[in-house]
């Protein structure tokens, strides 16, 4: 059990050295990513992809997940399984069938687009690369979302539920006012790791450039840029910066959740 | 409601069944079990048609999951022409499946081999996924069944350890090893596959749960050894929670894209992602058009086995891959 906590630190020391190195080399290479405006415009377009990815994709989440706690919709169970499946699918993999179904010539959803009226639709286009992104991304998380938030919402106790319908209480609020508080930690979870995830975007952009090249900017997000800066570019000590940063944003962020969810008393470690 | 968490009855090792237990005994005892635990609908006092309608909007979500789906199964029968001239959720002749599928074992355009990728990807999985999974009980039981020196610090530790990203850990990791010439070496894939907070932590939890403590001191004052214990004792109770946590280990590994595509630069080394990845570039800004019907249906021969394992092993992600029920 020494093993992963000495791997961790031990990489840990190495990244600090990289860092170190990085300094004696000169701070500019922070103060270099610090003042980029093509790094913040990076990070801007992942908090508004997360501030409306994050919001859509949990209501879908919770809302499936109620309807099947509930049992008000026939075959919950095979649809459970069907949502779930996407998590199974490497990121990878879904942006390839994704880039087909929505490539500008001959992607079969630029048909639908110009049969629906929206002639001329691009995908990629720099007005919907975004919107696209995200829909992936929906498709990609929305079962695992659901399956954690289903589970939740078994746990609520079921004479709760039955002394709130003796009570006449409407089903909505069943839902909003019982259910939704109880399940709030898992929900909290949630809003974590998928905003966790949102920050360090990557694969999504990295794979439509390839079926479009131009569309995605280098910049597109902060990892996808750090990528670029380390492998493209060849600058790595710039890159080991950029990395050095995103890690602060997200352990702030994590670690404010973090202690946000202990004062609550909702973290039992 | 912090302490209070129960494991999901999914995952509970079978109370009161009878030992002896049939699969398809155990799928119809769950789902009575499922169904007396959901308040009849009718109670809700819903308007006519709600339920109807509810389906539908599943229905139409479900059809939403499976179109790329769908379309990767149709289309990997199809030649290249036929991939973008018709109509894509339905089959055309030539029937080229059997063709396609035979291209994934050779190395057509210099780029790589599917099926060495597909190699390394189940051993870089198997590896990985393994080490992750037994690093993670042993750790997990050890934090959970013994105290010692600095044990909650080193647990708080390992969970600050969640926090840090794993993209922007994923760069230093590169750098180190081009330090320590671990570029294309496997254990550079393997070795921090094994580590897994998140199976830590489940582990943990799982232990404390389904572990009794006087069980292992009964086993103590019986002169059993700790190994022993472990071993004959604890790892039994532990196993639904073990092989949760190998499925989500497993899927991590097969899955990873950043840092195989960072530390791998020869193909014979790809995983199934990285191979995808340079094959999607290739096909579209090199002109390497036969490679299309490549990256088709090597896109679906890459998510069929993990779907398959996810249909099989369904019981232990309907536990919500155990999350759920820790964050309560």
């Amino acid at each position: 059990m020494v093993v992963p906590l000495g791997y961790a630190i031990y990489t840990s020391l190495y990244t600090t050295r990289i860092i170190g190195g990085t300094v004696f080399s000169g701070a500019s290479n922070y103060t270099q990513t610090l003042q980029s405006s093509l790094f913040w415009s990076g990070v801007i377009r992942v908090i508004i992809f997360g501030a409306i990815q994050i919001p859509v994709m949990l209501a879908i989440a919770f809302f499936f997940a109620c309807v099947f706690d509930l049992g008000v919709a026939k075959f919950g169970r095979t649809f459970r399984t069907i949502f779930f499946i996407p998590f199974a699918v490497p990121a990878v993999v879904g942006a390839v069938m994704w880039s087909f179904l929505l490539e500008p010539q001959f992607g079969p959803f630029v048909h639908v687009a110009n049969a629906l009226g929206f002639s001329g639709t691009n995908y990629f286009a720099p007005s919907l690369l975004l919107p696209s992104i995200i829909v992936i991304v929906i498709w990609e998380w929305t079962g695992y979302n659901m399956t954690i938030l289903y589970t939740a919402l078994k746990s609520v106790p079921r004479d709760v539920v039955e002394a709130a319908i003796l009570d006449d209480t409407p089903l909505w609020k069943i839902i909003l006012r019982i259910k939704l508080p109880m399940v709030r930690p898992a929900v909290v979870m949630l809003i974590f790791l998928n905003t966790i995830g949102a920050l360090q975007l990557f694969t999504e952009p990295q794979i439509l450039e390839y079926f479009e090249q131009g569309a995605v900017s280098v910049n597109y997000t902060p990892a996808y840029y750090m990528w670029n800066t380390a492998i493209a570019a060849d600058e790595t000590n710039l890159a080991a910066a950029m990395a050095v940063i995103l890690a602060v944003i997200i352990v702030v962020i994590s670690s404010l959740s973090l202690i946000f969810r202990r004062r609550r008393g909702e973290l039992s470690s | 409601m912090s302490v209070s968490v129960l494991p999901p009855s999914s995952v509970q090792p079978p109370a009161p069944a009878p030992v002896v237990e049939t699969r398809r005994e155990r799928r119809r005892r769950e789902r009575l079990e499922e169904q007396d635990s959901v308040i009849p609908a009718e109670l809700y006092g819903l308007r006519r048609g709600t339920v109807p309608l509810l389906t539908v909007l599943a229905f139409l979500f479900a059809i939403f999951t499976l179109v790329p789906i769908a379309w990767i199964a149709i289309n990997s029968t199809k030649t290249q022409a036929n991939i973008f001239e018709s109509f894509g959720f339905w089959f055309t002749g030539p029937f080229e499946f059997f063709h396609n599928f035979s291209l994934l074992f050779q190395d057509v355009d210099g780029y790589g081999t599917y099926i060495q990728w597909f190699g390394n990807t189940a051993l870089y999985a198997v590896l990985g996924g393994f080490g992750a999974t037994a690093l993670s009980a042993f750790a997990g039981y050890g934090f959970a069944r013994f105290r010692f020196r600095g044990s909650k610090l080193l647990f708080a530790l390992a969970i600050a350890a969640l926090l840090v990203p794993v993209t922007a850990l994923t760069l230093p990791l590169y750098l180190t090893y081009a330090k320590a010439h671990l570029i294309n070496s496997i254990w550079g894939m393997v070795l921090p596959s094994m580590v897994s907070p998140i199976g830590l932590y489940l582990m943990r939890v799982y232990a404390d749960l389904s572990v009794p403590r006087e069980l292992v001191d009964a086993a103590r004052i019986d002169g059993a050894g700790e190994a022993r214990i472990f071993f004959r004792i604890a790892l039994p109770l532990m196993l639904p929670g073990v092989l949760t946590v190998l499925l989500i280990s497993i899927v991590a590994v097969w899955n990873n894209y950043f840092l195989p595509l960072l530390i791998f630069n020869i193909n014979t080394k790809y995983p199934l992602t990285v191979g995808l990845g340079l094959w999607s570039d290739r096909a579209v800004n090199s002109g390497d058009a036969n490679l299309y019907p490549m990256l088709v249906i090597g896109g679906l021969v890459t998510i069929v086995p993990l779907i398959a394992l996810f249909l099989v092993l369904q019981r232990y992600w309907r536990g919500g891959l155990l999350l759920g029920s820790i964050a309560n």
